[in-house]
This record gives structure tokens, C-alpha cells and sequence, in this order.
């Protein structure tokens, strides 16, 4: 076996790429990757901006309910878009790992968390553009919300901490199963079903018993039930939760939940893809 | 050329520019879940500037290394350092100095191959000036310039591989690693990309670490070999030094009977040495200083029936197979 024998000097030093600078590229790249594949765009929009439209009123002539129904399932259509986006890109993890550039992107001088931090600033700002466009649908048919600065910033969190933490279990699922056939199959039990017992199209008390405390536990449960309280100012869901007369409180609590919900995933998500994505 | 060199100059190299291209791998281990030992403790030094072949067949543990080189696959058990600089304790200072080609197609095929080249530049931290001076000489040397608009998915697999080359170019590595880089290609195309990496081999000051079970590439391309035999290596010198151990001819008997025992008769006769093999029905026997003739004409004597004959120079395969047993398949 030869060996070399030279002296060896201090490590080199080349230039690394900054932590910002590099997520700005990785994030620029799944936008790119998205913006060419439109169904991970328009699938998800097409059930809820279908149920804010169509179905939404229609169940109001039908039941006979009054306009306030109809605002009360537009506000649950979002319960509904944002899982289902953040599930869809998880497709675009899959397909970079099966034919992709994944590889690549591991062997740069970065670290690779940020890989799962872009793909997830990308997953948001499509559900942010996608959430504009159902909101502005919903107004198109006339549905009324009641809203303030203080709702739209109750709003705004819920729903983005929602997202991240839907982010993480897609980006979790899309490393752990190895064939798009599979994680495609998952995609309505983890982004639909929780969604009809999360007080999407009736309050949660209207569950039996048990399904409502299961209700309690779900993140979207908390999540709608702010929603609705920033776009509708409606506490009644927030009340059904907790119970309390502090709307306030109960709020805070709520978003404590759904962070608390973001962060875990997303610590999940991080780690999880660590381990897979490296032999 | 000069495009293809990185950070020319005409002042020789500093002694960091020189520790910055070494590679050293000691006692590397990789056991994947289900207990499948893909490398089981190989050690060897490249020194700077060195293109080092590791041959062998499929499933002989090539592309695991140089995932572990990479930091793409994490090592059982061993060490291995790239410019000092420890893979596993220092990943992102270690992947800073390389650039790796992979065996499969590893790129975004929806977009273009100018922002392939874009990402990788970034990420690496070349400047933008330096990105486009890089991409505009690379692009010409590799005939891929009327392309880069285009989605990667348009190209043909020699046109992918080449991007893929000029991606790894792009932020001149001070370690290149060729995974298989020719796999796959039709032979006017494999040929291309010989010379390319050849011209990179005599004009550039780059470590490379290639992979490859084709004979050819190896032998016209490394300055060292490491034979690769299930997860271990067998051998390891320069493709001179290997082919010398077998003598400057050898000959190839294809038996109509046993070969075994046309081996054994061989032997004992001191007609061939304990280099000599069999390979499915053929006897190779290494020549040394024996003549040919003397051994041909033997065979009759010792009623050794042969179906065909040969006397050749040996190959890297030969060497392969009296090592192992087994025949290299490129």
C-alpha cells in the first residue's frame, strides 16, 4: 500500500456559501420546479375553491341556513387547501429523490437541513397565493367575512404555523415511503379525513362524544377554530374547545397548540430526512 | 485546454493547493441494514494531482466509496479525510473542496442546463463572474453551449453526462469524483468523454478519483489503480506495475478436456507458475521469461488437447482474474 508522504499543511479553507444565500438558491430552485409542474399549483385549489363555491351554497339553500353558514364553510375550505397542498409537495421530494437532483444537493458544501426549509418556504408561498385565490373566489360569490387587523394576524399565524406543521408531515412521509404510488395513496387519509371531524362543515360538538375529543387533539381543529375567529369573528369554536369566557386566552391557546404542532414536525421532518437521505 | 483548468497559473502550486487535493481513506467500512458488507476496510492515499481508478465489477463496493467520499452514504466503521479535512467530522469544509459526477443521472430534468450549472455554482460559492466566465469555456470545451437553454429532459443521455461533467467543473474542485461517468453511453460518445477527462488528467491540477469496471478506462486514464473485489481491495499500483507481475506475455489455452487437470499437468511440469489460473474452460498461464513456443509445443507431448491457443500481452482483466476469479465483464 502506498502512502504519501508529504507533509500535510493546515486544512484548506474555501468559500462556503452563507446560510441565507444558500436557502434563497435551494428555494429559488423548487419554486422553479414548481412553477413547472401546474397540477402541483391546481389540484389542491380544486376541491376547496369547489366546496367554497359550489357546495358551501348549496347546503345553505338546502339546509336552509342562513348566509352565516355559508361564510362558516368557506372559512373550513382553508382547513382543507392547506393540507392538501403541503401534501402535494411532497410529491416534488419524491420525485427528487427517485429522479431528481437530490444527490447533488447533498454532496454541496451546505448544511442539509436547509434542503427541507426551502422546499418548505416554497410550500408556503404557493398555499399563500392559493389561499388569495379561495379567498377571492369566495368573495366572488358573495360570501361575507367579518374581519380586522387583529383577525387577519390571528389568521395569518394559524394558518402559516398549520402549513409548516403539514409541511413536515409530507416532507417526513415523502422520505420514509419509498414509491410515489404509496405516498399518493396516503394523501386523503392524512389530508382529508381529520378535516371532517375538525369542524370544518358543522361544530365539533355536534360530534358524538368521544369524536369530539378526539376533535380537540387535532391541530386543524385549533387552527379552524382561529380561522374563524380572525375571518368570521366568531369565538364559538374556540369555545368549544376550551370552554373559557377569555376569547383572548383561548386563543392564545389554540396557536400554542398549532405551534407547538409546527415545530415538532418540522424538528421530525428534519431529522427524518437526515437519516433517509443519507445511505 | 485552458478551460478546463482550474485557477491556473504558471507559479507551481502552493503546499495548501497541494494538501487541499489529497485523499486518504483508512480502514473504511460500510455494512448497509440487512447485513450486506458493501466495503469491508480499505485503505489508500491519493496524492495531489493523481487520477486514481477504483476497478471492478458491479456490487464491488466503487460507488459506495465514493458515497462515503462524498458524505452521500455514512461509514460503518474507518476514516477517510479529503485535504486533511475529516468527511465525517467536517462534511460541509470537506464537500467544499469536491465535485462528484454520479453513475445515475442526478439533475433537475425540467430545467435548463444553464440553471443546473446555476444552482451548483451558487451553492459552491463561486462568484457570479466567475459562474459565467466558467459556464461560457466549460459549455465550448464540452460542446454543450447550443444546449443549456433547453430542459435538461431534452437531452440525450452523452448531452446529460456532459452537463453533469461541466456542473462538477463549474466550481473547479480541487477533487473530482467520477462515478462510472461512462456508463450507459454508445462508444463514440464513451470515447468523447475519455478524451475529455483525459485532457483534464494532463492539463489540470485536480485530484481525480473515477470509478469504472471498463478495463480501457482504466488503463488509459489512472495514474493508480485499486482493484476491487467484494468490498475489499486486491490490488493496488500503478496499471504498469500490475500488468508487469504478469510477465510481458501470456498464454491462453482453451482446453477441449478439464482445464483443471491440463492446470495441474502444467504445473507439475514447471511449464506454468503459481500465477497461472483457470477461467471457465481456458488455462492462462503467465509467460515470464519462458518462450511461448516452448510451452505450445509442450502441450502435445503431455497430450494437453486444446481447442484454441493464444499468446498476448495481458491485460488488466488477467490481472483481475488471477486475483479474484472472476471476469471484469466491461
Amino acid at each position: 500500500m502506498a502512502t504519501i508522504a508529504t507533509h500535510i499543511p493546515a486544512p484548506p479553507t474555501r468559500r462556503v456559501i452563507s446560510t441565507p444565500a444558500a436557502l434563497t438558491t435551494l428555494a429559488r430552485r423548487r419554486f422553479a420546479l414548481t412553477a413547472r409542474t401546474p397540477r402541483e399549483i391546481f389540484v389542491p385549489l380544486i376541491t376547496p375553491i369547489l366546496f367554497a363555491v359550489v357546495i358551501a351554497p348549496a347546503l345553505k339553500n338546502a339546509l336552509h341556513a342562513g348566509d352565516a353558514y355559508q361564510s362558516y364553510v368557506a372559512v373550513g375550505t382553508i382547513g382543507l387547501l392547506i393540507p392538501l397542498n403541503m401534501m402535494f409537495s411532497g410529491i416534488g421530494v419524491l420525485v427528487d429523490r427517485e429522479s431528481g437532483a437530490r444527490r447533488e444537493l447533498l454532496a454541496a458544501p451546505i448544511s442539509r437541513s436547509l434542503l427541507v426549509l426551502a422546499n418548505l418556504a416554497v410550500a408556503l408561498l404557493v398555499t399563500g397565493f392559493q389561499l388569495a385565490a379561495l379567498i377571492a373566489a369566495a368573495l366572488g360569490r358573495g360570501i361575507a367575512f367579518h374581519t380586522s387587523a387583529t383577525g387577519v394576524a390571528w389568521t395569518g399565524a394559524a394558518t402559516v404555523l398549520f402549513g409548516v406543521g403539514m409541511y413536515g408531515i409530507a416532507e417526513t412521509l415523502a422520505n420514509r415511503i419509498p414509491r410515489q404510488e404509496e405516498y399518493i395513496a396516503r394523501l386523503p387519509a392524512v389530508a382529508i379525513v381529520p378535516w371532517f371531524l375538525a369542524g370544518s362543515l358543522f361544530p365539533i360538538t355536534a360530534l358524538p362524544q368521544v369524536l369530539t375529543d378526539v376533535a380537540k387533539l387535532l391541530p386543524l381543529t385549533h387552527a379552524l377554530a382561529l380561522m374563524r375567529y380572525g375571518l368570521l369573528d366568531d369565538p364559538s369554536a374556540l369555545s368549544n374547545i376550551w370552554g373559557m369566557n377569555n376569547t383572548t386566552a383561548m386563543a392564545a391557546l389554540s396557536l400554542g397548540v398549532v405551534a407547538l404542532f409546527a415545530v415538532a414536525l418540522t424538528m421530525a421532518s428534519i431529522r427524518v430526512f437526515r437519516r433517509m437521505a443519507v445511505g | 485546454m485552458e478551460q478546463l483548468t482550474a485557477n491556473r497559473s504558471f507559479e507551481p502550486p502552493s503546499r495548501t493547493a497541494l494538501a487541499a487535493r489529497t485523499v486518504s481513506v483508512t480502514d473504511l467500512r460500510k455494512t448497509y441494514p440487512g447485513g450486506v458488507d458493501a466495503v469491508r476496510g480499505i485503505s489508500f492515499d491519493v496524492a495531489p494531482g493523481q487520477v486514481f481508478g477504483l476497478l471492478g465489477p458491479n456490487g464491488a463496493g466503487k460507488s459506495t466509496t465514493i458515497g462515503m467520499l462524498t458524505t452521500t452514504i455514512r461509514p460503518t466503521a474507518g476514516a477517510a479525510h479529503l485535504g486533511g479535512i475529516d468527511v465525517a467530522r467536517d462534511p460541509i469544509r470537506a464537500r467544499a473542496l469536491s465535485s462528484v459526477v454520479f453513475q445515475d443521472p442526478v439533475v433537475d430534468r425540467s430545467l435548463s442546463g444553464h440553471r443546473n450549472l446555476d444552482i451548483h455554482g451558487r451553492l459552491w460559492g463561486v462568484s457570479a463572474s466567475r459562474a459565467r466566465e466558467r459556464t461560457r469555456d466549460l459549455a465550448e470545451r464540452l460542446d454543450i453551449s447550443e444546449l443549456l437553454a433547453r430542459p435538461v429532459a431534452t437531452y440525450s443521455g452523452g448531452q446529460r453526462r456532459r452537463l453533469e461533467i461541466a456542473r462538477a467543473l463549474l466550481s473547479d474542485p480541487d477533487i473530482l469524483f467520477l462515478d462510472e461517468p461512462t456508463v450507459g453511453l454508445d462508444p463514440r460518445i464513451r470515447h468523447e468523454l475519455l478524451d475529455v477527462i483525459g485532457d483534464l488528467r494532463r492539463h489540470s491540477e485536480m485530484t481525480i478519483v473515477l470509478t469504472t469496471h471498463y478495463l480501457d478506462e482504466a488503463e488509459r486514464l489512472c495514474d493508480r489503480i485499486a482493484i476491487m473485489h467484494e468490498g475489499r481491495i486486491a490490488a493496488l499500483d500503478s496499471p504498469e506495475a500490475l500488468l508487469a507481475g504478469l510477465g510481458p506475455e501470456i498464454a491462453e489455452l482453451r482446453i477441449a478436456g478439464d482445464p483443471d487437470d491440463a492446470l495441474e499437468t502444467l504445473t507439475r511440469e514447471r511449464l506454468a507458475g503459481d500465477d497461472s489460473f483457470v477461467v471457465g474452460a481456458s488455462v492462462v498461464v503467465p509467460l515470464h521469461e519462458r518462450g511461448g513456443s516452448e510451452l505450445i509445443s509442450a502441450l502435445e507431448r503431455l497430450a494437453v488437447r486444446t481447442a484454441a491457443t493464444a499468446i498476448r500481452p495481458p491485460t488488466l482483466d488477467d490481472v483481475y482474474l488471477r486475483l479474484t476469479g472472476d471476469r471484469l465483464g466491461g
